[in-house]
């Protein structure tokens, strides 16, 4: 019921933020939104692994992405009307009602499909997601905003096709069994009875599909242009948790994979296409010269990263969740930074920045305390999640994807600091006009730091009932 | 019956791959949409009717009727020309269509299963590929747009497959018909009309590293 | 023996019913129907003139290409007899037995030395090649469906039983008569009324040829024309008796002749370049066809 009222209150909200033209009262509502947020968060978390509606469960690793969601909204939320009161000030009152509007939507259709029982009411709402994605990119309506679109619409349209056929293909494999309730909790108490042929198919289809939300090859591409192109706030909400819906997607799929015999071949499946995604944003970073696109490229490199950890299994799996809750908080920290280094050089290629430390110093430290993050050095807290990846792929004997990933490692780090050291320690480009540069107040910058601590202290002083909750997660896989 | 109408889809599908004109496409996916009508009318036997109805309704409303007519508007608003501008010549794009519907009907032979109809799933196949393979050869966005509704013809295939026992996934597959035609039809092709004259994919080339 | 002289009586008319269509389509009265017989006997009677660069093989060749299609009328049967020549696999032969015709046409008209004879011949030899799949893969699948590989075998237990074999027929019929008009260079492959030397296919490889031979190759084309109409209807007579299948053989030459106006007077010639296309789109249809006949055959499920 309460899912119900969530999703009204957010009809109702996007409804009047379209059509309200007043400043004052869209903030008035984007607050009430994120206070029904926190609310809808809290009530979950409460009714941990109780059937609402039928085809919404809140387990662990829902609730888990479901807190984190909420963690990061509020101060996305924040940054959005800072982006669109400082940064943006000619916004017309239309297209300000739409970003929020579709910010609004984005962000609570992302956390009801982490509750979701069932595949194919996921699939409704990872449509809607793209609905509102798209909305987003398109904010600039300028002719690269229309690019970016374009192809974001167009290879999310594809995959969601895909995830459809793998949908249709799970039901084949259930119709040997008579079953007709597709919900994960019957396949779960199913598992003998599912033909296995028409199961592989649907897991290469439904993987494939979700790929372009999760960031792997083969269709990262669409989430990388749509990064590049949606504004700052927004491409942190398409880097942190429409990164997780791809991952609960896969991950509910990979649960039922792993009771069959088909778990080595899902295995392989995986461990392929996460080695070409580190592989590709390697390549990509060490040429990358557009700023955003960087950061995006480094969220690829996570995803690759976690899918390895999953493939791995035993400790790889905790290892996984761990590390996709804390990149959901370091890589917005990256993109609301983002902002300020615009509002700074106004251009987002590497050739004309440098010296942000002269002009920006909070935002400066920000920046390399994330790029210590992001590239998982200690003490940040990606560099725990990661060394128990590393140590997972090892344990289970798969040495040479290790040698491997490390390599790449090595690479992306490379491409990763020598843009940001370019960024924050060279010269400053002579062209630049150093008398026009605005003067940035430090507190813009004090919500990334409450992000990075946040990363920091989850990684080495979780709450016990955090622990809890990712073990409970990963008993789903076991 | 129904048997003669997936083969018809299937040779839509080789007409379609020596398509000269954007209107040819359009008449095929007419064409295609009755076709889909019939189909589903003679497989869906144990659905009930009011559900059945609004299938049957979406089928002819919306690819017969709707997107075939709004897509040949676009054609004219935009002055878009008329031919089909392909990167390999139209004999080769016949014989590998051809070489589709061959590859998928040894595919499913090879399947043991003997819940599934193996016509829809060799016609089902075939159709994405074929669609697919229309998005990959063609220069022009707007036949992008087609090949994708082609795909979506070919998954309504595969999803009367299964409909009878699960026809709530008919209903999906008509609403991802439905959300994707607005979505991509509606509201950015017109604007990419608008911004760009003459679609091709080459002017979306800006966009990279 | 009943089926070589059916065919050579519907010889006789068919050019005429054709071309009597073509005038009436465009509004005119048109010859009367045996005057193409009148005009090939008016060519046997004249004597030949032979170049001086030409061979041994410019001699022989109409002669060669008649003799090859008198030679795969004799296969062809008619309802519940075969024709003189009848053996498992025979269908391969009449292919090739035609093949060998059309070869030595071709070598004639490159022996002439005229490069637009030469032109012409290797157009020829393309389509025919690509319509050659297209005839093997639709015997083939009859030859599955029934389960017999010749000829008579085939057609005599030929039954329709269910809807899509019907299809099957009525695809069939359609993909022959394609393959009949391509085979004999009508439209819309090829324009016999063409002037232009660069249009033109079949007509220009027989520029050279005059008097007896050119009465020989023409009366050849029309016993073609008969031949494949023979075929034609033998999908529709099966097993019935004489006094049924003899007027329906002739009432099938005589609309296939008919179709075969309508389709020339009602269609231009496509653009040079899209032949091929056009070409194999049926092998395609009758490899849906091979498809259709595994569906029926339920050997597909």
């Amino acid at each position: 019921m309460i899912i119900v009222a969530f999703l009204t209150g957010v009809l109702l909200i996007c409804g009047s933020l379209i059509f309200n033209r007043n400043k004052f009262i869209n903030y008035l509502l984007v607050a009430l939104f994120g206070t029904m947020l926190l609310g809808f968060g809290a009530y979950q978390y409460n009714n941990i692994n109780t059937i609402q509606l039928s085809f919404f469960k809140p387990d662990s690793l829902g609730i888990l992405l479901l807190l984190a969601l909420c963690f990061i909204s509020i101060p996305i939320l924040f940054h959005s009307y800072r982006y669109i009161e400082k940064f943006n000030p000619d916004e017309t009152p239309r297209s300000r009602g739409l970003f929020f509007a579709a910010m609004v939507l984005l962000i609570s259709a992302c956390g009801v499909a982490y509750l979701s029982n069932h595949i194919a009411v996921t699939w409704i709402f990872v449509e809607l997601t793209t609905l509102s994605a798209s909305v987003l990119i398109y904010h600039h309506r300028n002719i690269r905003a229309l690019e970016g679109v374009w192809k974001y619409v167009f290879i999310c349209a594809i995959s969601i096709t895909f995830i459809y056929v793998g949908i249709l293909f799970l039901s084949l494999s259930l119709k040997q069994a008579g079953i007709d309730d597709m919900s994960f909790d019957s396949i779960r108490a199913n598992y003998d009875k599912l033909n296995l042929f028409w199961l592989k198919l649907s897991f290469l289809f439904i993987f494939t599909g979700f790929t372009a939300k999760l960031g792997l090859v083969p269709m990262f591409t669409a989430g990388v242009d749509a990064k590049d192109k949606a504004p700052a706030p927004a491409g942190a909400l398409l880097a942190s948790i429409l990164m997780n819906l791809g991952f609960v997607g896969i991950y509910r799929v990979y649960a039922i994979m792993t009771h069959t015999p088909l778990h080595t071949w899902a295995n392989t499946v995986i461990i392929i296409a996460a080695l070409l995604s580190v592989f590709v944003s390697a390549v990509y970073m060490t040429r990358i010269r557009n700023i955003k696109r960087m950061f995006a490229y480094s969220g690829i490199e996570h995803m690759g990263l976690v899918m390895l950890g999953l493939a791995a299994g035993g400790v790889g799996v905790y290892a996984a969740i761990l590390h996709i809750i804390l990149h959901t908080l370091v890589k917005p920290a990256l993109f609301l930074q983002y902002n300020q280094i615009y509002w700074v050089y106004q251009s987002k290629s590497i050739y004309d920045v440098g010296n942000y430390f002269k002009y920006n110093k909070t935002g400066a430290i920000v920046i390399l305390l994330a790029f210590i993050s992001a590239t998982a050095m200690p003490p940040s807290g990606l560099f725990v999640s990661e060394f128990l990846i590393f140590q997972s792929l090892f344990q289970s004997h798969y040495i040479l994807i290790l040698v491997t990933v490390l390599i790449l490692l090595t690479l992306i780090i490379w491409g990763f600091g020598s843009n940001v050291f370019k960024l924050l320690f060279s010269p400053s480009p002579k062209t630049m006009d150093k008398s026009a540069i605005p003067e940035i107040s430090p507190w813009e910058s004090f919500s990334q730091y409450v992000l990075l601590a946040a990363a920091v202290y989850m990684a080495y002083n979780p709450p016990q009932r955090f622990v809890e909750l990712i073990q409970d997660a990963v008993k789903l896989i076991q | 019956m129904i048997d003669i109408l997936l083969i018809a889809l299937a040779m839509t599908l080789l007409y379609m791959s020596i398509a000269n004109r954007l209107h040819t496409y359009l008449r095929i996916l007419v064409f295609q949409g009755f076709i889909l009508f019939g189909a589903t009318y003679l497989t869906l036997t144990n659905v009930n009717t009011v559900n059945l109805l609004l299938i049957m309704l979406e089928t002819i409303v919306f690819k017969s009727i709707a997107v075939p007519w709004f897509m040949s508007y676009i054609i004219k608003r935009n002055k878009i020309s008329r031919a089909a501008e392909p990167y390999l010549p139209y004999f080769v794009s016949l014989l590998i269509v051809t070489i589709i519907i061959v590859l998928a009907i040894i595919l499913s032979s090879s399947i043991k299963d003997a819940n599934l109809d193996k016509t829809y799933f060799v016609v089902a196949l075939s159709t994405m590929f074929t669609g697919l393979y229309l998005i990959v050869s063609r220069k022009k966005i707007i036949t992008h747009v087609i090949g994708y509704l082609v795909i979506e013809n070919g998954v309504f295939v595969l999803s009367l497959a299964v409909g009878n026992e699960m026809p709530m996934l008919v209903n999906l597959g008509i609403m991802l018909d439905i959300f994707a035609s607005v979505l991509i039809l509606g509201i950015f092709f017109n604007k990419i009309g608008d911004v760009i004259k003459n679609p091709d994919v080459d002017l979306l080339n800006n966009l990279r590293d | 023996m009943i089926s070589f002289l059916l065919i050579i009586l519907a010889s006789f008319f068919f050019m005429g019913v054709v071309v009597r269509t073509k005038s009436i389509a465009s509004g005119r009265r048109g010859p009367g129907i045996f005057q193409p017989m009148k005009d090939i006997l008016r060519l046997l009677k004249k004597g030949s003139v032979y170049s001086k660069t030409t061979s041994l093989i410019f001699k022989i060749a109409p002669v060669a290409y008649l003799s090859s299609v008198l030679m795969a009328i004799l296969m062809v049967p008619h309802g519940n007899n075969p024709g003189f020549i009848s053996f498992d696999g025979d269908f391969v032969m009449f292919a090739y037995v035609l093949a060998f015709g059309k070869f030595m046409i071709i070598i004639s008209a490159l022996d002439t030395g005229s490069s637009f004879e030469g032109m012409g011949a290797s157009r020829e030899a393309l389509y025919s090649m690509l319509v050659e799949p297209a005839f093997f893969i639709l015997m083939g699948s009859f030859a599955l469906y029934t389960g017999h590989t010749s000829f008579f075998t085939i057609f005599s237990t030929l039954h329709y039983g269910s809807y899509i074999s019907y299809m099957l027929g009525a695809l069939a019929t359609f993909v022959f008569v394609l393959i009949a008009m391509i085979e004999n260079s009508r439209m819309p492959v090829d324009d016999p009324k063409t002037h232009l030397e660069l249009t033109m296919i079949h007509e220009v490889m027989v520029l050279d040829n005059s008097g007896f031979d050119l009465g020989l190759i023409q009366y050849t084309s029309y016993l073609k024309f008969a031949m494949y109409g023979a075929i034609i209807s033998n999908f529709f007579i099966g097993v019935l008796p004489f006094w049924i299948s003899i007027p329906m053989f002739l009432v099938v030459q005589f609309g296939f002749a008919i179709a075969v106006g309508v389709i020339e007077s009602f269609m231009a010639r496509f653009r040079m370049g899209h032949n091929p296309q056009f070409i194999f789109i049926l092998t395609s249809v009758s490899m849906l066809i091979f498809f259709g006949a595994l569906l029926v055959l339920g050997k597909f499920m």
